[in-house]
């Protein structure tokens, strides 16, 4: 199979569906239902190569090969547009190997792919969210040995991240962190929740959708499954807060409970839009 | 005097063992190496009782195995064989509520407990000074949040009492609460012990452990430094556990004092005894050695 073909579209038909060998979907299989069962656990996977360089998305895409189906249609966002170069391109590559539909309507997808961003639309117990996952180990931060982070899920030993968050008040009077805001997942491990903003960090607690996390690159896998407590670490005396858009909204749709963008126009006015643009545009029509 | 820790047969050895190792080393022997098979026995069948309010000194010359001793009852390393057992704590039978077998006053052996468990007992029973402040501190962390970290690890949450609980430790053990938020890598060798000693302190443990916590001070700040030690342990009734080679620090401190050579305790005592009226042949070379 050569490069240009698929670039092209020459060719119909990959030999397995969706992609993979059967033998690959069975991995990622293993490591999903591992990662339902404990959530916020990461499983190592053996990540594979896909026609896309590691760190665009291999991880999500892997995660989403493994479990589409003829009848899916899904949904690809990228920083929460449909329309960006990186999503179009991962829709175009499920539409061409596994035949799947595609939408840029949320309530209409079967699977969701994303990256940095979570649907605004409410999801549903028959929706599953993929999201791409850059740095899956929420301790790095803190602790640069693999071994030691392992060690620290392990047995809980989760005093280093909290005294992060702790300095974080003490030197600047609020915690800093804008997105990958830990979050500690069933009472147990803390996860994280990939780069979103934490806008979105709300929704993953007792949600109806099942979360599916995928790291190409680290090879991790990791889930929350539905109806599971995604608690972002917080203090008595200084409680997890989301971004503050008040007096703000959508220039476009006039949306004034969505995460925006904000956009710097070239006479150096400021306006805000919608991150979410599927969203956006449902408001429009 | 009611005890408080009982240990019993601690070992620590590194590398394989051999039928050769009982004989080959050890004081008598003269090294704690085999020399059969190369393996190093750091501290072989250490056992004592640790009693409520008493101070326990560990005296020895470097290598002797006093270090590896209180690593392994702080849980830093484990230890090849032993018990380990700690009288009811309010505050470890509440944190460990499954420690205590069945009404009884002994623990479990805390040396075979998980890890996760190790931890929830380390954060309730004890605190330790280290010699070098790098080993027990976080340098780039402010002197308040390395005594915070103790307490986020025992389930603290709230920044304003964390805050307040260090500001009366680091005032209690002389550092200008002005100066909380900086890291302890812009104070000197004496404030630096005094931070650790704070944060040792911030669980409220019943047992602390110095780790040669005067060597490499100079004479003046090492005085304070076991002033402060000294007044502590009267005021919140502390039990010690003492380690040190200087045996001046062993007699201000301690009531009973164990002496370790190659590994294994030559003898142990009333310290004045042992100062006074050496029996084993090293202690004596000990005590002589003492600077006048």
């Amino acid at each position: 199979m050569r490069a240009r073909d698929w670039a092209t579209g020459d060719v119909p038909h990959s030999k397995t569906f969706a992609f993979l060998d059967e033998g690959a979907k069975k991995d990622v299989r293993r490591a999903l239902l591992k990662a339902v069962a404990i959530p916020g656990y990461q499983v190592p996977y053996g990540s594979r190569e896909m026609p896309l360089a590691r760190g665009w998305g291999t991880g999500g895409i892997q995660v989403t090969l493994s479990m589409l189906l003829p009848e899916d249609v899904v949904k690809v966002i990228d920083q929460g547009c449909d329309g960006s170069v990186n999503a179009v391109n991962i829709k175009k590559f499920y539409g061409r190997v596994g035949g799947v539909g595609i939408t840029t309507d949320t309530a209409l997808a079967t699977v969701v792919q994303t990256r940095h961003r979570i649907p605004e639309e409410r999801m549903r117990a028959d929706q599953v969210l993929v999201l791409q996952v850059p740095c899956p180990e929420a301790l790095r931060e803190v602790e640069p040995s693999e071994a030691q982070t392992r060690r620290m899920h392990g047995e809980a030993d989760y005093a280093r991240m909290w005294l992060h968050l702790y300095e974080d008040v003490v030197t600047f009077g609020e915690i800093r962190i804008s997105y990958r805001y830990p979050c500690t997942v069933n009472g147990r491990f803390i996860m994280d929740p990939s780069p979103i903003p934490r806008w979105d960090v709300p929704k993953l607690h007792m949600a109806d959708t099942l979360f599916l996390f995928g790291a190409g690159r680290e090879r991790r896998i990791y889930a929350v499954p539905p109806h599971t407590r995604v608690e972002p670490l917080e203090f008595d005396d200084h409680r997890f807060a989301v971004e503050d858009f008040a007096g703000k909204a959508c220039a476009r749709c006039g949306a004034r409970d969505t995460f925006l963008d904000e956009v710097l126009r070239p006479d150096g006015t400021h306006q805000f839009f919608c991150s979410d643009t599927g969203h956006c545009d449902k408001r429009m029509r | 005097m009611e005890p408080l820790l009982r240990a019993h047969g601690l070992t620590k050895r590194f590398g394989p063992g051999c039928p050769a190792c009982l004989e080959s080393t050890g004081a008598e022997a003269g090294s704690n190496r085999c020399p059969h098979c190369g393996t190093v026995w750091a501290c072989r069948d250490v056992s004592f009782v640790l009693h409520r309010e008493e101070a326990l000194g560990i005296v020895g010359e470097s290598g002797s195995g006093k270090s590896t001793l209180v690593r392994m009852l702080h849980f830093d390393w484990d230890s090849t064989s032993g018990f380990l057992e700690a009288a009811r704590i309010p505050a470890l039978a509440e944190a460990l509520p499954d420690l205590y077998p069945d009404g009884s006053p002994w623990s479990r052996n805390l040396l075979a407990l998980d890890r996760f468990r190790q931890r929830k007992a380390r954060d309730a029973g004890m605190g330790i000074v280290y010699q070098h402040p790098q080993l027990g501190l976080r340098m780039g962390v402010s002197s308040g949040g390395n005594i915070a970290e103790r307490l986020l690890s025992a389930g603290w949450r709230s920044i304003g009492a964390m805050r307040a609980r260090s500001a009366s430790l680091l005032e209690r053990t002389e550092i200008p609460v002005s100066r909380m938020d900086e890291p302890p890598r812009n104070f000197s060798g004496g404030m630096q012990q005094r931070v650790q000693i704070a944060k040792a302190l911030s669980g409220d443990p019943p047992l602390l452990l110095l780790d040669e916590v005067t060597t490499g001070l100079d004479l003046s700040v090492q005085a304070r430094v076991l002033d402060l030690v000294r007044a502590l342990r009267e005021e919140l009734k502390l039990s010690m556990l003492v380690v040190s080679h200087d045996l001046g620090v062993i007699n201000l401190l301690c009531q009973r004092t164990m002496v370790m050579k190659n590994g294994q305790v030559v003898e142990a005592g009333l310290t004045d005894q042992i100062l006074q009226d050496p029996q084993h042949g090293y202690t004596q070379l000990l005590v002589a050695s003492q600077l006048q």
